[in-house]
Formats: structure tokens, C-alpha cells, sequence
């Protein structure tokens, strides 16, 4: 059927005409959307286990991580010190979750030869958890071969001069661990816990908000959005504020 | 003759005496006689209106009356109507003939619906048929018209099987129908206007407003002098809709009411709740006359006695304060003076259904969170969230009573004990438990 231009526009207008003039007329009512607005318990979010440690549980390994948190983030007029600020807790709730499981690494063999030099990135077959035990495991004989006392029990400079080592490739911890790639992710996970919401364990009392004057889990700033180059001492809010 | 066979007659006279004067006193209550002007011949199931004016009228009735807030939409019944002696299942009103009313007669229909008399004997006053008594003729024969062209559904009920003794016994309920039950139709008042008079017959009549907003006395009964003063719905709180400024419509223009009724929502309010259903199922339906009547009617009434409070002094400083919990969980949507956004957001400021004594509607959005009403006019039905696992008892009573006392607002204190009630009665969940607690308590 050929429909020229006049009875197209015409349509055009009918068509228009009923949707908008519709709704008043008894249009199907919408129907079906979800009455409840009860947060979906998947979407709640899930503050670390509290029922003590679960994957940090050999003395040893962890009086040495402690160690290399507390000169990470030593204590001082700034601030706690990171294990003060619960580093370890967070780090152990994460080790025994699905990121110390690398749940979403890629971790299937073979690993590429010079797959490091494509990506720029050390990559690993073995799990966060496993980098830990293997990583700390090979701190501890480095030091125990090399020093006179245990690694937490030495003075801070010389901690200092073993970490810098590490980060710097003067030393090589050996047993398989790349060392470099190692103490990057003791620092990040010192970070992470010195700053993430406290409901994941760390950052206790928002002392790492409190710190660097960042206001949390707020929702909105409009309020604050125009006050620009001001100091705004904004009161931190957790995602779950403490009781 | 004995002394004791005259002390017995005596006795006995005297008996008779009491019985019939409290059968005269009680006769009114009883008395189904202006009913009479309805067919007792012809059977629902048997009968189908072809008078498309009476029917279409008849609908608009239905409307007015909300049957479908209980009957469903279908009318085959099933709605629990939760009360403090347990839950009563509307029953099943289409003309199915095993399940449903379709062997009443047009008589037993105005029996049923202006005296509270159903098929299965005495009805619970969860029916409002004392509200339904002062429905005219015309607007039961319409009702009845439209009726017959229902479709049956079959679907048995049994209406108290939740009700336990002595509950379950519905003759008792003439005893309550002495007591509360005024058997009267509509009358007229000569002295005032047409709409004032036409909002009173809805708002009395089929709209049955009372059944909510008047608060019940330990048997179920509306409380004197609380004439729509607001009434607790256990798990929701129908707000006083009396005169009254403060905690009323007083100071809300008949323009907002008639917005309100048509649409769920106007520039302050928005309905939820039981009241969303009503809109959306009833006064949404209703003509703009109609709602003028029903707004000027209310406007018209004498205020509740509920009164202003002076605001609480507040603490809006620090991070227990409720300022703060309303500036981090509220102002995006509520906005940071409670202006709220007009069509969107409920305001706070000027809200005075937040003011009510009772905070049970805020406690109960606060942990289930809450849907608008989703009206012709107003399809989107905007969302509440929860807040049951983000906040505790007292949390949510802190920042309550913030939006209660803030802005102009003044009201009485929320109590964290009703709060913690309310959060057992909905099964909504606890606040999340985080490490922080328990770093605390080492």
C-alpha cells in the first residue's frame, strides 16, 4: 500500500494523539514492579568475619608482617599505627575470602614464557594466600641466615635497609618468591587496610579518614560542592556507623 | 401462694422487664425493616442487570466503597484483615453460587452490607458495614446491578478460621453491634450545603475513613470524641485527618487534599501503606466533585485534640547526632532543609502526618523502607529504601526524632523500645553486625 505524505503525517498525529491522551483514558495500568524496597540480602554489604584470625595463624609469619606494617605505618603524631588500625585483621578477613583465593586471577598453566614482558606485571600461578605463606616463610629464613635476630626484633634503621632491599631488588629472598612483587603487595595491602571502610576490618575508629581528612561513606555533597580551597573538617561516616 | 413462689414471680416479672427494655433500647440496632425496599425473590447467580447506567453507577460505587481492598480484585475474596483477635479472611462476594454470594437475594446484599447480617450469620465489623449503613437505596441497587455482572470466581473461604474462642462465635458480635454498632442510614443536614453534605455521606458512608482513622477501644470499638483523630493500624498509624493544624489537614489547602486522594501524593505527602492501596484502588477513581466534597467535608470537621509539641531540644553536633545521620542517609532525596522534591520525595518541613504521637508509619518505612502509591496520574510508584541494616534501634529513633523536631516540626520523642517492637513485629533485620563492635567491647 503506497501512503503519500499527507495521510502519513496524519498518521503520524493519530498516533501521537493517543499516547498522550491514553493514560487518562483507562491505559493499562503498570503492574509488576517490586512493591517491597527491603535491600536484597545480596546486595547488603559483608563486614569482615569477627570471630578472630583465620588465615594469619602462624605466630612467626605474623609478628614479622606486624613488623614490616609498623614501618610501613609507623605510629606518630599523624596517626595509629597500622597495626593498631587493625591492618592485620583486614588482611587476614581478606586472605580467607575470595581474594586470597585469586578468585579473580587468571591462574590456569601454562603460564607464557616472557608473559611479565607483554604485560609489564609479574604474573602468578599462586594465590594471594599462598604468596603470603610462601613470602613471609622465605622472610623469615632470609633474616634467621642473615641476621642475629629475628626480623621484628631488630631495629627499626636496619628493618628499613632489609624492606628498601626488597623493593629495590638488593635482595632476593629466593625459594621461588619474586621479592620485588612481594613487598609491593605487603605495601598495598597496608594501604588498603589503613583505608578501607572500618567494617572490613581496618581503619579503626576511621583513623586513616581521620588522617588525610577524608569524609567516608557519605552520600551526597551538594552541600559542599561550592566550598572549594576550604578546610571543610568533615565528620568521617562508616558505611555501617558503630553503635 | 409462698412467699418464695411470689418472691420468684416477682422475680422473674422483673426479668421480663429488664429483657424488654434492653430489647426496646437494643431494637434499633436490630432493626433491618428500611432494607425491605429490596427484591427477596431473584438469586445473584440468577440475575444480570441490563441497566448499563446503573451498572456503570454501580461501579462508581464500588469505587467509593473500596471492596476491592480486601475482596481483591477479582472479588473472590482472601485479603487478611490483621486485628488484635486475629486475622479475618475477606470473603468471597462474586456471584459464585458454592463459594460466593450468588445465592443472595438483592435483600440479603443490603442485609449484608447496611446491618452487618451474612449468609454464615453475624459479619465482623472487619467488614465495615457500619460505615456501609448509611448507603442509600440508590447506591445499593446500583451496587447491586453492577454485582450481577461480576464474573464467578470459585474460591472458598473460611473467613474466621484464625480467630480463636471466644472470637470465633459471630452471634457475640450483637452484642458489640449494641454497643458500637449505630444502625442509622444517611440523613441529610438542611442546614448545611450540598457538597459539605455529599463529602460527610462519603467520608461516613461507602469511604468509611473511620474504620481507620479513629482510633479502637479495647473491643474494637470506635473511641468517642476520636471521630477521625487518627487510629493505630498495628504495624501503621492512619493519621488524624480532622481539622486540626497541627497534626491534621487543617493547614493543608482542599486543592493538595483533592491532589492527595487523586494522584497519591501532592507537594508534601505521599501516600503509602494501607493508604496507597486505598488510593490506588479507590479515591483515584473518585470525580473531582467528589473529592471536593470529601476535602471540604474534612476540612469542615472539628479539630482532634491532639496537640502541638514544642520542639525537642536537639543535639546537632558530633557523629551520634541525628543532624549528621540525616545529612549522610537523607538530604540527597529528603533534601537538606526537608523541602523533599515536589512529585518525587515526601517533604518534612510542613508534613504534618510526620507529627503524629504515634511514629509508627516513620519507624515502619525506616526498617522495610516503602512504596509510593502508583496511581493513573502518577504511574512510578517511587521508592523508600530500608534502612534495617544500615541502622539499630536507637539510631533510628535519633534521626526520627530529627525530622520531627527540625525545620518548624515539634513532636513527642520516638521511643527506641517501639522501635525495636516494630523491628521484631516486621521481621525486618538487624543492623549489621561490623568488627568495630567488637574491637569496642574488648
Amino acid at each position: 500500500m503506497k501512503m503519500n505524505r499527507r495521510e502519513a503525517l496524519r498518521s503520524l498525529g493519530a498516533l501521537t494523539a493517543s499516547v498522550t491522551v491514553a493514560p487518562y483514558l483507562g491505559a493499562n495500568e503498570v503492574k509488576g514492579f517490586p512493591q517491597g524496597t527491603v535491600l536484597d540480602e545480596e546486595f547488603v554489604p559483608t563486614p569482615s568475619h569477627t570471630g578472630g584470625l583465620q588465615v594469619l595463624n602462624n605466630d612467626a609469619h605474623r609478628r614479622t608482617l606486624a613488623a614490616v606494617f609498623d614501618r610501613f605505618i609507623p605510629a606518630d603524631e599523624l596517626g595509629p599505627s597500622a597495626t593498631q588500625a587493625g591492618c592485620i585483621e583486614f588482611l587476614d578477613a581478606q586472605l580467607a575470602g575470595p581474594w586470597g583465593e585469586g578468585a579473580t586471577m587468571y591462574r590456569d598453566t601454562p603460564l607464557q614464557p616472557h608473559a611479565e614482558e607483554l604485560t609489564q606485571l609479574p604474573q602468578f600461578i599462586a594465590t594471594p594466600r599462598e604468596r603470603y605463606e610462601t613470602g613471609l616463610e622465605a622472610l623469615n629464613k632470609w633474616v634467621s641466615d642473615n641476621e642475629d635476630a629475628e626480623f621484628a626484633d631488630l631495629a627499626p634503621e636496619r628493618q628499613d635497609e632489609i624492606l628498601t632491599g626488597m623493593e629495590q631488588g638488593d635482595i632476593d629472598l629466593g625459594q621461588g618468591v619474586h621479592t620485588k612483587a612481594f613487598f609491593e603487595m605487603m605495601l598495598l595491602s597496608v594501604r588498603e587496610g589503613y583505608f578501607s571502610d572500618p567494617i572490613y576490618g581496618g581503619n579503626r575508629d576511621m583513623a586513616g579518614w581521620k588522617m588525610i581528612g577524608f569524609p567516608g561513606a557519605r552520600y551526597d555533597y551538594r552541600l559542599y560542592a561550592d566550598r572549594t580551597g576550604e578546610k571543610l573538617d568533615l565528620i568521617p561516616v562508616s558505611l555501617i556507623p558503630q553503635d | 401462694m409462698s412467699n418464695r413462689k411470689r418472691t420468684a414471680i416477682a422475680l422473674g416479672v422483673g426479668a421480663a422487664v429488664v429483657v424488654a427494655g434492653a430489647f426496646v433500647w437494643a431494637w434499633p440496632t436490630f432493626d433491618i425493616s428500611r432494607s425491605d425496599v429490596a427484591d427477596d425473590e431473584t438469586r445473584l447467580a440468577d440475575f444480570t442487570s441490563q441497566d448499563e447506567d446503573a451498572i456503570a453507577r454501580g461501579e462508581y460505587v464500588m469505587r467509593l466503597g473500596d471492596c476491592m481492598a480486601c475482596h481483591e480484585e477479582n472479588f473472590g475474596g482472601g485479603y487478611t484483615v490483621s486485628t488484635p483477635f486475629g486475622g479475618i479472611v475477606a470473603s468471597n462476594i462474586s456471584p459464585d453460587i458454592d463459594s460466593g454470594i450468588g445465592n443472595m437475594t438483592e435483600r440479603d446484599f443490603f442485609n449484608a452490607l447496611r446491618h452487618g447480617r451474612g449468609s454464615k450469620g453475624l459479619l465482623y465489623p472487619a467488614m465495615p458495614y457500619t460505615e456501609y449503613t448509611k448507603l442509600t437505596d440508590r447506591d445499593m441497587h446500583d451496587l447491586w446491578a453492577y454485582m450481577s455482572t461480576i464474573e464467578p470466581v470459585d474460591n472458598a473461604i473460611d473467613e474466621i478460621a484464625d480467630l480463636g474462642f471466644p472470637y470465633n462465635i459471630r452471634l457475640a458480635m450483637a452484642g458489640w453491634n449494641v454497643l458500637f454498632f449505630d444502625n442509622e442510614g444517611f440523613d441529610e443536614h438542611p442546614d448545611q450545603d450540598e457538597q459539605w453534605n455529599r463529602g460527610r455521606y462519603i467520608v461516613n458512608g461507602p469511604g468509611h475513613c473511620a474504620t481507620c482513622h479513629t482510633s479502637r477501644n479495647f473491643l474494637g470499638g470506635p473511641k468517642d470524641g476520636e471521630y477521625l483523630s487518627g487510629g493505630g493500624l498495628d504495624i501503621w498509624f492512619a493519621p488524624d485527618i480532622t481539622s486540626n493544624p497541627h497534626t491534621g489537614i487543617g493547614s493543608t489547602s482542599t486543592q493538595e487534599l483533592v491532589e492527595y486522594l487523586k494522584t497519591g501524593a501532592n507537594s508534601t505527602s505521599f501516600a503509602t501503606g494501607p493508604m496507597a492501596e486505598a488510593i490506588e484502588h479507590s479515591t483515584q477513581y473518585f470525580t473531582d466533585d467528589d473529592l471536593e466534597a470529601v476535602a471540604s467535608y474534612l476540612k469542615a470537621t472539628a479539630p482532634s485534640s491532639n496537640v502541638r509539641h514544642e520542639p525537642m531540644t536537639l543535639n546537632n553536633e558530633g557523629p551520634k547526632s541525628g543532624a549528621l545521620a540525616y545529612e549522610v542517609n537523607c538530604s540527597a532525596c529528603h533534601g537538606v532543609a526537608g523541602e523533599g522534591m515536589a512529585n518525587i520525595v515526601p517533604a518534612f518541613e510542613g508534613n504534618n502526618a510526620l507529627l503524629a504521637d504515634d511514629p509508627t508509619n516513620l519507624i515502619h518505612v525506616m526498617l522495610m523502607g516503602g512504596r509510593a502509591a502508583h496511581t493513573q496520574a502518577r504511574p512510578t510508584g517511587a521508592g523508600m529504601p530500608s534502612f534495617a541494616w544500615k541502622m539499630n534501634d536507637e539510631e533510628i529513633a535519633t534521626v526520627l526524632d530529627h525530622v520531627r523536631n527540625s525545620w518548624g516540626n515539634g513532636a513527642a520523642p520516638v521511643s527506641v523500645e517501639r522501635v525495636a517492637e516494630l523491628r521484631s513485629q516486621l521481621a525486618a533485620r538487624d543492623k549489621l553486625a561490623t568488627p568495630q563492635d567488637e574491637a569496642h567491647t574488648d
